[in-house]
Parts: C-alpha cells; sequence; structure tokens
C-alpha cells in the first residue's frame, strides 16, 4: 500500500469526527452512548476506553492484515478486540476503581461495539499502519466528543452539575427523568434530529 | 488424516499463535495488576466502614465467610471486619450486606459498635436505585437517622421525626420500596450475624 | 415449590422489569435496525432469543466448570465472545441448511447477531448477579431474549403505523424511533418494583 499523503491522512481523521461520526452519521456503537451518558466523567472514561480499544486493535490487523484468510478473520478481529478490552477492563479496575464501579458490565461490551469491528473489516484489513491509525483516532475522538456532548447535557439537566461542578443556579429543578433511560433515549434522538437538519441544509 | 491436520494448521496458524500470545498478555497483565485490583476493593470497605468506625485506624479480619440466608432463600456469605483502634482495643465490628432493592440489588458496608447494640451506621457500597428518589438513600438525611439505633428489629414507617433515634425509620418520601429494602437488608443481616457471632463466641 | 417461584419471578424480572433493551441499553443497533417490519423483527427476536438461551447456558458453564475453580477469569472475556460466535455459526448453518428461504430473508442479519450487545450482555449480567445455578441462568436467557422480541416486536408495530404519520423530515428515521424508545421506557417503567 502507498503511503497516503497528509491531505489524505487529514481528510480520513475529520471524517472520524464529522462526516462519518460513528455515532451521528453511521448510527453504530449506540449501546455505550445510552449507557454511560447520565454524567461527562463516565462518557469521558468510556470515551478514552473505546481510543484505546480501536487504535491498538487496528494496529493489530494492520499488521496482520496480509496474512489473515478470509473465512476466519471475523473471528481474529474479536480475539484482538476481546483481548484489548480486557486490558483496559483491568486497567481501570485497577487504577480507576470508581470509574470502573460506574461503568460496570459496559466496558466489556466495548468488545460488541460495532465501531471497532466495523473499522478493523473496513479499514484496518485493508490499509498501512498510518491510515489505520488516523482512522482509529479519528473515529474514536468523534466517538468521545459525541458522548460528552450528550453527557454534558443530561447531567446539566438532571443534575445542575457538569463534570461533578454545580453549574445551573440555586433556583434550578434538577429534571431527574434525564438521568434515567427516557432521557437518554430522547436527548439523543433530539440530537440525531438537529445533524440530520444541520447535514440537509448543508447538502 | 495427515493432509487434513496439515490443512487445518495450515488455515487456522495465525488463530493459534494469536491466541497463545494474547492469553501470554492477559497472564502476564493479570498477575501484575490483580493485588492493585483486589486492594482497591479492601479500601474500599475501609474508607467506608471507617467513616462510620470514626476510632478505627485498622480492620481486621474477625470471622471469614459467615452464612446468612439472604433473598429468594440464597445463601450470602459475608466476612465480619474488628475495627481496632491505636491501642488496639475493638471499637466496632463492620461486614458487607445485600439485598434486593427497588432497581437492582443492594450492597451496604454496616457498622455496629463493639457489643453489637447499636448500630453505628451504614454506607452504600452498590445501588442502583431511582435517581431523586430511591438514590436519597445515599444522602446523610436518611442515613444519619440510623446512627445509634438498636441493632435490631428497626421498623419502617411514613411520617415522623427522624431526628429522634430509636428503632423507628422514616421513610424516603417516593421512595417506600427502596427504604424497606434497606431496614429489611438491615434486619435480616444483623440478626444473622449477631448470632453467629454469639455463637463463635466473638461478642 | 419454591424454586419454581424464584424462578418464575426471576423470569418475569428480566422479560418485563428489566427489560434488557429499555432499561439496559442491550440490543439497540438491531432495535433500530430491524424494526420496521413486524414480520422481520419478529424472525430476529426468536433467532436473537434462541442464540441467547444458548450463549447463556454455554458461558455460564464454562464460567463455573472451567474458568472460576481454575482462577482463569480473566480469560472471561474472551471465552464468552468465542462461544457466542460459535454459536451464532451454529445457528447460521442450521438455519441455512433446514430453512433456507428464512436464511435468505435474513440476509447479513444473522452473522450480525454476534454483535448483538444482548447477547454479551446477558452472559455478563448473569456473571455479576452471582447466579448459582443452571435453571436460572437458562431461564434468565429465555427471558432476555423473549424480553428483546417483545421489545423489537412493540416497536415494529408502532414504526408500521409511524409511517402513516406525518414525521417532520429532520426527525424521520432513526430520531423518531429513539423518541419513540424513550417513551416506551417510560412505560415499562410503570412495572419496576413489581418483583422483588
Amino acid at each position: 500500500m502507498a503511503n497516503a499523503s497528509g491531505v489524505e491522512l487529514s481528510k480520513t481523521f475529520t471524517a472520524g469526527l464529522w462526516q462519518e461520526n460513528p455515532v451521528l452519521r453511521l448510527l453504530l456503537g449506540m449501546c455505550p452512548t445510552l449507557a454511560v451518558t447520565a454524567a461527562v466523567k463516565p462518557a469521558l472514561t468510556m470515551g478514552f476506553s473505546v481510543i484505546f480499544v480501536l487504535v491498538c486493535s487496528n494496529i493489530v490487523v494492520s499488521l496482520m492484515r496480509n496474512l489473515l484468510k478470509s473465512h476466519l478473520r471475523i473471528l481474529m478481529f474479536t480475539l484482538t478486540i476481546a483481548t484489548f478490552v480486557t486490558i483496559a477492563d483491568l486497567f481501570l479496575k485497577a487504577y480507576l476503581p470508581e470509574m470502573s464501579e460506574t461503568l460496570g458490565p459496559y466496558i466489556p461490551l466495548i468488545i460488541v461495539n460495532c465501531i471497532i469491528i466495523c473499522r478493523a473489516e473496513a479499514c484496518a484489513s485493508q490499509n498501512g499502519l498510518v491510515v489505520s491509525i488516523v482512522d482509529a483516532v479519528g473515529m474514536g475522538l468523534g466517538f468521545t466528543i459525541t458522548l460528552c456532548v450528550l453527557a454534558g447535557v443530561r447531567e446539566l439537566l438532571a443534575t445542575g452539575m457538569f463534570a461533578g461542578h454545580a453549574i445551573m443556579p440555586r433556583a434550578f429543578v434538577p429534571w431527574a427523568a434525564m438521568g434515567l433511560p427516557v432521557g437518554a433515549f430522547i436527548t439523543l434522538g433530539l440530537i440525531l434530529a438537529l445533524v440530520n437538519q444541520i447535514t440537509k441544509k448543508q447538502a | 488424516m495427515r493432509k487434513k491436520v496439515q490443512y487445518f494448521l495450515q488455515e487456522s496458524w495465525l488463530l493459534l499463535v494469536a491466541t497463545i500470545l494474547f492469553g501470554a498478555v492477559l497472564a502476564t497483565l493479570d498477575a501484575a495488576w490483580r493485588p492493585r485490583i483486589e486492594q482497591n476493593e479492601i479500601d474500599k470497605f475501609n474508607r467506608l466502614a471507617g467513616a462510620m468506625l470514626t476510632d478505627a485506624v485498622r480492620f481486621d479480619m474477625a470471622a471469614e465467610g459467615l452464612p446468612v440466608t439472604g433473598d429468594k432463600g440464597r445463601i450470602i456469605a459475608t466476612d465480619i471486619k474488628k475495627g481496632l483502634d491505636a491501642g488496639g482495643n475493638p471499637v466496632g465490628w463492620a461486614f458487607i450486606a445485600e439485598g434486593p432493592g427497588f432497581a437492582d440489588r443492594i450492597r451496604l458496608v454496616v457498622a455496629v459498635d463493639a457489643s453489637f447494640e447499636r448500630l453505628r451506621g451504614f454506607g452504600v457500597l452498590f445501588s442502583n436505585e431511582t435517581p431523586g428518589f430511591g438514590d436519597k438513600m445515599k444522602e446523610s438525611e436518611f442515613r444519619d437517622q440510623f446512627v445509634g439505633v438498636p441493632a435490631t428489629g428497626l421498623e419502617l414507617s411514613k411520617t415522623g421525626d427522624r431526628s429522634v433515634i430509636d428503632n423507628n425509620i422514616v421513610a424516603i418520601t417516593g421512595a417506600t420500596v427502596t427504604s424497606e429494602a434497606v431496614v429489611d437488608v438491615l434486619n435480616r443481616f444483623m440478626a444473622r450475624v449477631r448470632d453467629q457471632m454469639k455463637e463463635k463466641g466473638l461478642i | 415449590m419454591d424454586r419454581v417461584m424464584v424462578l418464575l419471578m426471576g423470569f418475569i424480572s428480566i422479560m418485563i422489569i428489566n427489560n434488557l433493551v429499555l432499561t439496559k441499553f442491550l440490543g439497540i443497533c438491531p432495535f433500530l435496525g430491524v424494526s420496521g417490519r413486524l414480520d422481520m423483527a419478529f424472525g430476529m427476536g426468536c433467532a436473537v432469543t434462541f442464540v441467547v438461551t444458548l450463549s447463556g447456558t454455554l458461558t455460564w458453564l464454562i464460567d463455573h466448570l472451567i474458568l472460576r475453580p481454575y482462577g482463569l477469569q480473566v480469560m472471561q472475556y474472551v471465552s464468552f465472545i468465542l462461544v457466542i460466535a460459535g454459536a451464532v455459526q451454529l445457528v447460521e448453518m442450521y438455519v441455512r441448511k433446514f430453512f433456507p428461504s428464512l436464511y435468505e430473508s435474513f440476509g447479513i442479519f444473522l452473522p450480525l447477531i454476534t454483535t448483538n450487545c444482548a447477547i454479551l450482555g446477558l452472559c455478563l449480567f448473569i456473571n455479576l448477579w452471582d447466579v448459582d445455578n443452571l435453571a436460572e441462568a437458562v431461564v434468565l436467557s429465555v427471558g432476555a431474549g423473549l424480553g428483546f422480541t417483545l421489545a423489537i416486536c412493540i416497536m415494529a408495530g408502532i414504526r408500521e403505523n409511524l409511517l402513516l404519520a406525518d414525521v417532520p423530515t429532520c426527525l424521520k428515521g432513526a430520531p423518531i424511533t429513539l423518541i419513540t424508545a424513550g417513551l416506551l421506557t417510560l412505560a415499562f417503567m410503570g412495572f419496576a418494583g413489581m418483583v422483588r
């Protein structure tokens, strides 16, 4: 594979942030998006874990892309992703135990997060190391930013706080429903509608 | 037969090598981080128990795996820790109690005084109750009324004075089920643990 | 009789009260993707029920007979996902052999069940809840699958009617589905606390 130019790399990077934002445009990885965005800190932790797993698995898949047999490749991807997710989970349990507790079973669910396996299939297994890494970072950042926006809205409305710091004035009555599943679904639906409206106007 | 094995190896050698490699990585990381993960658990318990047994400087294991018949007839094993002050004198006992709450399970750290006559309070290890309602069980407004109550026969009532320290517990408004669950868990565990500790001659 | 009551309560709890899709946010991707038509939704639900029952049982067995006794819990996630991938492969082969027309209509969705969060999620929840007997694991798995089928069929029914409604363009597709799902969660919240 020929070395990709700087322009192409930056295009790959920004694609993950906006045009092909995994949550907002590709509609992948919805489960953690809804589950961990009740507050900003868990959302950030989840985002960084996904970036870590995405980058590592893209590197490994890209390195072994020429050795893969076609009918075993999904199994190989899954094995790689599962290993890195276990590493991330162990790390969180050891060094960030409160976050690990809050996120609970949603960290191991990164294994079946469609984003990672789709990027491994669509990008890393067909491109060189540098392109794969840039793609992974772009997608991961797009995912993290989306999560933080959603979490910011939800935490602000549900508790009047942002990342644990009180922002809203004392007179603000917290909208507890935002912390519940219903708030998650409706907020994400409205954000998606907003994105649809913006991109339609651009098109 | 040989040809089959050869074909099998030819197709899946990458999978086998990767499995062994990943397994080795995971085993190494697990061995490296496992002590830290376990220490985190102990630290969390000590922190919560220490918040209630304020004069305790360390917690020693007094009885391990005491069986308590929990909900649904299942036997839950709980460890009893003895809180010791700087002079090595016992200031109280702490153990983990759990049971079903409104939404999910509730796990509490329960602290009682040295003679097991009065409750010194409880801390919440894990709960997933409704934010704004059952979640209020974590707040001091609800928890403070347990400090100094007799360690048997707690009763729940919907109205009353929280500042009166007796075995009458005032429920959280709009969260009767969660309040009931907490009182249930405490009653069940305190009764069983006290009986067994008396049998063992610890009190 | 007591054991049966406990199992029944567990079954109702996971099917309705702690419905995996609507309270634990699992299985959202197929929930959004396949709930367009009622027949497809039902078919997907049945396939997921079958796979999840198989996976839940197998992963419980592996966890209790192999991983825990030998202290291999670090390999939990890897072994779980491999079991699930294997189960889906098995189901795929079975359906292709005995129900070829069904296989055709499913298309890409059958292998996609591997990445369904609900299946791995259920295996992890069974682990988290310290389920200690096989019967309860099986009942929870079946209940979870049926709960998923219930949620996706309700959603399919609503979406088929939504096609006739005047939905604003920016809300068409995923946004209105999510908002509807949110209202469904609100409805299902009414069941909470029914069984403790």
